[in-house]
């Protein structure tokens, strides 16, 4: 049980991350680098933050904020200066290594003296009754409240552009609209969660380090593409949940190479089963092609 | 529909494999008394941190633990990765250890993170500072059901050292690494004992490996000398830094025995074996309920080693002072392909 406990903590973490990864690869059709240097920001942030004394609870929103800044830095890179794709996402990462380590101040800050989420969480009653499984419950609601959000959102009208973007631009352009602001507020979107995620990440963790944030995009790439090919036949489901359901996904096949695999084998067997639950998704999906044909 | 089959089976597989992974270890503590298990948890795959584990098990060992005979060990390695760590710390912790060994700061941190609800207590090494780590008080002391030993460098003994080999070397130049906190504070130390000894520390601050190229052939033109922190980035290339500095003649001093063997000049240093010993022997007390990983203060190593290689001297045209080698804790005469 305590196993399934962890991997749920984990998984829907980086569930979080997950979404805004959505956001930029799936909606946008844009290889966004920038996560491997937004999701320790949100953490460097809130290291930075809690050691000062502020509440752990703002530094969810500040850390939010502080993404999406690095967000629109990508897309001004990208849109207003006509960098390509990769490469402005590579230079803010770039930058943003740097930043983070100004923020933080040094390359390594524990919290384990200060106060977390989870750890005022412990001390309210509600919560209190639910012992091991609280990091649990508190990682599921805001990964459901950041779903909601982001399903709301998608449904307005900005919304409903910022789709459009990806798959037929020139209908957004022949709605008088400029799709380059519509791609900054895309990527604002996506590094604010993915910053979010690093703000939560860091907490349950109890630690900044600056070397975090390395391989954060392969991890959501990960998540987003076991995700939406594994459900992609189950229209009952929504994206944005099945991207959540693919980070868990992702974390099992990890945990079950570190359970039982041999140290060096790890990284080996990870991409084996990440292989198979690709091939297992694709062959479904021609399966179901060919039913209906 | 067999693929469906098929698409089942397999999930099926790997939640079983989870659960039956952490059954069948749990019959094993269960059945046999005084068998211990204990879990390793090391940061990333590096020669020294080899050496740290190697020793841990050794010290285990001279206390009447041993592999095989009466201690099961699971050892995980997370490859450097930091979230990877977090879920082999929880891993280890719900595999119910009776003690985590963690090896090296981000590691020590996570495990210690993932025990504190538990009873199980953390023991670290290769940890430089562990009070900068929150792993210990300004004192010494520990901050919860957690100990071990710190891997700090004799920097006033190394720089005494090199003035005592180079005595004409002003320039002191060092590669770091600015993500290593370890590093960053160890260069503090430097420049504190350099200015009491009227020496310059040049330093060159790189993000990642790829950088260290450039970053020594820039910092080889403004220094008489090179030495090397512990620093994990800087020490995995330190044989490119070796076949720089050799083609301009510039001694690179090391700051443990490994890196002697593979070419540095001479070091002021830890042998982290030794370093494993101690902390196996700690971990020995707390796991045979002697002592409490709450109670015990972090240890360092006391008294550091010279450690030479004949070899590098002569290519460098240097002899080493007789006062240095005669005392020396080991000599090498010839330089080994790194490891």
């Amino acid at each position: 049980m305590s196993f399934a406990i962890s991997i749920l903590e984990q998984g829907l973490i980086y569930g979080i991350l997950a979404l805004g990864v959505y956001i930029t690869y799936k909606i946008l059709d844009f290889p966004d680098l920038t996560v491997d240097g937004s999701f320790p920001l949100g953490a460097a942030i809130t290291a930075m933050l809690i050691t000062k004394g502020v509440s752990p609870y703002l530094t969810i929103p500040i850390s939010f904020a502080i993404g999406v800044v690095a967000g629109i830095c990508t897309g001004v890179i990208h849109v207003k200066l006509k960098v390509r794709d990769l490469l402005s996402g590579i230079i803010m990462m770039t930058a943003l290594w740097t930043i983070n380590l100004y923020i933080a101040g040094t390359a390594n800050v524990p919290l384990f003296a200060q106060k977390t989420i989870f750890s005022l969480a412990s001390e309210n009653t509600l919560f209190a009754k639910m012992g091991t499984y609280i990091t649990v419950v508190i990682s599921l609601v805001v990964v459901v409240i950041c779903k909601i959000l982001l399903d709301l959102y998608l449904k307005t009208k900005s919304g409903f552009l910022l789709r459009a973007v990806g798959d037929n631009d020139v209908l957004v352009t022949s709605l008088a609209k400029d799709q380059g602001n519509i791609k900054i507020l895309g990527l604002a979107l996506s590094n604010g969660l993915v910053a979010l995620a690093g703000c939560i990440f860091c907490q349950e963790e109890r630690v900044f380090e600056i070397s975090m944030g390395t391989g954060t995009i392969v991890i959501g790439l990960a998540s987003v593409i076991i995700g939406t090919s594994l459900f992609k036949k189950a229209s009952f489901m929504k994206a944005t949940t099945a991207v959540i359901i693919g980070s868990i996904i992702y974390k099992l096949c990890v945990a079950v190479a570190i359970r039982n695999f041999s140290p060096q084998a790890m990284k080996l067997i990870t991409a084996v089963l990440f292989l198979i639950v690709l091939i297992i998704s694709g062959r479904k999906k021609t399966k179901a092609n060919g039913m209906k044909a | 529909m067999k693929k469906k089959l098929l698409c089942g089976i397999l999930s099926v597989g790997m939640v079983m494999t989870l659960l039956v992974g952490c059954s069948s270890k749990k019959d094993d503590t269960g059945s046999k008394e005084k068998e211990y298990k204990i879990g390793i948890t090391q940061f990333a795959e590096h020669g020294s941190l080899d050496n740290c584990r190697e020793g841990f098990l050794k010290g285990l060992k001279e206390e009447g633990i041993e592999e095989g005979k009466n201690l099961k060990v699971e050892y995980k390695n997370s490859a450097a990765d930091m979230s990877l760590s977090g879920q082999i710390a929880d891993d280890l912790v719900n595999s119910k250890v009776d003690l985590i060994c963690a090896i090296a700061t981000p590691s020590a941190q996570t495990a210690y993170n993932a025990a504190m609800k538990t009873d199980i207590p953390v023991v670290y090494t290769a940890v430089t500072d562990p009070v900068a780590a929150a792993l210990a008080k300004d004192d010494g002391t520990s901050v919860g059901n957690v100990t071990g030993t710190s891997d700090k460098l004799p920097i006033k003994e190394q720089l005494e050292m090199m003035h005592e080999i180079l005595p004409k070397a002003k320039n002191i130049g060092i590669m770091y690494t600015t993500s290593e906190a370890n590093s960053v504070s160890a260069i503090k130390e430097y420049k504190k004992y350099a200015k009491e000894m009227d020496l310059n520390i040049v330093e060159a601050g790189i993000a990642q490996t790829s950088d260290i190229s450039l970053a020594c052939d820039g910092l080889l033109t403004k220094v008489d000398c090179l030495t090397n922190l512990t620093d994990n980035t800087v020490v995995s290339s330190l044989p490119t830094i070796l076949d720089k500095a050799n083609k301009k003649n510039i001694p690179v001093f090391g700051s443990e025995i490994e890196q002697v063997k593979i070419g540095c000049l001479a070091a002021e240093g830890l042998e982290y074996t030794d370093l494993g010993i101690q902390t196996g022997k700690m971990a020995a007390k707390i796991l045979k309920g002697e002592a409490k990983a709450s109670e015990m203060k972090f240890e360092t190593i006391t008294k550091p080693g010279f450690y030479g290689n004949t070899e590098v001297a002569k290519n460098l045209g240097i002899t080493l002072p007789e006062n240095l080698t005669k005392n020396a804790v080991d000599m090498f005469d010839k330089i080994e392909a790194s490891k």
